[in-house]
């Protein structure tokens, strides 16, 4: 996600003058630029990630701008990526075509800098605050997720660091939420460890056996009718082996 | 009136000698005269914890057993430094010489001394107290410490390894009328519920438990350093020591 007001702009123009230009000119303002000569060029860069914002010229050989905004509207990935048309065609008709073929804003033709500025600004701006929202929402959907993990006992913590790592109120829950867990399964680990070790289980017929070795001797017997006198302090010799 | 006490464990490596040690020094703070003797004679080890040089000793407990000492003759006093009020511990070692514990293996010895060795070593030092730290496992000399004895205790770890043998020392014992039987479960993981451990062993055998020892890296590091009962009198580890001297001497 990149910074309100700055970003990657695709330059989408058959003409090399206007792209040098406005090149140009978005460089100045701090934006990073990249260009494609037609239609094909500029949804074959789209297909990687990257780009923030596209001021497409509608008229192009081999695919049209009119084309490119359809394509990107049908396409979920690319239907947010917002799109300003710069064209040399000044008719309300066909901005409106355009807008309702899902282009953001229209631009006829030479362009004015100023207003151009304007705009572009303005659409990263929402365009930023659309990724805020996404990512957002997606890290809700981990958190959701989480909690749903830890019902079925296959939660594990770390999936959750990245929204840990947040410094506003949902990475403090998800820190809560990974503190909490870490320690429920370490209580969990303790009584399994601790019920398995006082499992006291007993072999009575070879304990029986091991105590007869012992006590079925004549030693012991000897042992046995003298430990009371023993214990008396009388200086009583045992039989020895 | 003296008293006779054995501390046992069916197993090695439970902390027996820890324990004898620690008991032994504790009723010596409390103003006894006690005397310890190392009845494991062929895996000595005692000695270490009451810091006797075996390079000094002359009499042990085999050259009693062979017939060229007295017992009392081959006690030595390690009463540990800041021990007061006439309280005073003696200590019968058992030789670590190879050749010595060899020939003990090889031609065994007349058991039969040992009860009057104690006895003399009881009369000779005017002892309050003697316990026998014995042998693993449950050979004569140790069952004649046990028929001899006024109170055991029996040490074991919370580990399935110790479990069965416990039983086996236990069963012996009350054929053996010990009038105080005590178990004292030892190297408890810190983890462990030292309540629910106590019902659960006392449950298993019929027997009570005097104590429950914690374990800990910690508690292993101090005790290295000598008897930790004497140098950590407060230590709530110590506590447990005191309870099951208490036991033993009730």
């Amino acid at each position: 996600m990149t910074d309100q007001r700055t970003g990657t702009v695709l330059v989408v123009d058959d003409d090399p003058t206007n792209r040098l230009l406005l090149r140009r000119g978005l460089e100045r303002e701090g934006l990073q630029v990249e260009t494609a000569v037609d239609g094909v060029e500029a949804l074959d860069r789209l297909a990687a990630p990257g780009i923030d914002l596209v001021l497409l010229d509608l008229l192009m050989p081999r695919l049209d701008g009119h084309e490119v905004l359809a394509r990107m509207r049908a396409d979920a990935r690319l239907r947010h990526v917002p799109v300003i048309v710069v064209s040399g065609a000044d008719d309300t008709a066909e901005a409106v075509r355009c807008i309702e073929l899902g282009a953001e804003d229209f631009l006829p033709k030479p362009f004015d800098p100023v207003l151009l500025r304007a705009r572009i600004g303005a659409s990263l701006s929402r365009k930023w605050l659309r990724d805020v929202e996404q990512d957002y929402l997606q890290q809700v959907g981990l958190v959701l997720r989480a909690a749903g993990e830890v019902e079925a006992g296959t939660f594990e913590p770390t999936t959750l660091d990245a929204v840990a790592g947040r410094d506003d109120a949902l990475g403090g829950l998800a820190r809560t939420f990974q503190t909490m867990a870490r320690e429920v399964r370490a209580r969990e680990r303790r009584l399994e460890q601790q019920v398995g070790a006082l499992r006291i289980e007993i072999d009575q017929a070879r304990t029986a056996r091991q105590v007869a070795e012992i006590t079925e001797t004549d030693y012991f017997a000897d042992l046995q009718r003298k430990a009371a006198s023993l214990r008396g302090g009388g200086h009583i010799r045992t039989e020895g082996p | 009136m003296s008293r006779i006490v054995s501390i046992h464990s069916f197993r090695g490596g439970t902390g027996k000698s820890n324990t004898t040690a620690n008991v032994a020094a504790i009723l010596a703070a409390q103003g006894r005269r006690v005397g310890v003797v190392d009845t494991d004679i062929l895996s000595p080890g005692i000695h270490v914890l009451f810091g006797l040089d075996q390079d000094a000793v002359g009499n042990s407990l085999n050259t009693y057993l062979w017939g060229q000492c007295t017992m009392p003759e081959a006690a030595y006093e390690v009463t540990p430094p800041g021990v007061g009020g006439g309280g005073r511990v003696w200590l019968v070692p058992s030789s670590v010489a190879p050749q010595d514990i060899a020939r003990v293996m090889h031609d065994g010895y007349d058991v039969g001394r040992l009860g009057d060795g104690f006895r003399a070593l009881v009369d000779a030092l005017d002892l309050d107290v003697l316990i026998l730290d014995t042998h693993p496992g449950l050979n004569e000399e140790t069952l004649l410490a046990i028929a001899m004895s006024d109170a055991l205790a029996i040490v074991l770890r919370p580990d399935h390894q110790d479990y069965e043998g416990t039983q086996v020392t236990v069963t012996v014992a009350r054929k053996l009328a010990v009038p105080t039987m005590v178990l004292v479960v030892n190297k408890t993981p810190a983890v462990f519920d030292e309540d629910e451990v106590r019902e659960r062993v006392e449950k298993a055998y019929e027997c009570r438990v005097a104590t429950v020892v914690p374990h800990s890296d910690e508690l292993m590091a101090l005790s290295s350093a000598g008897l930790f009962a004497v140098g950590f009198p407060d230590h709530p580890v110590t506590d447990r020591y005191r309870a099951l001297a208490a036991d033993l001497m009730s």
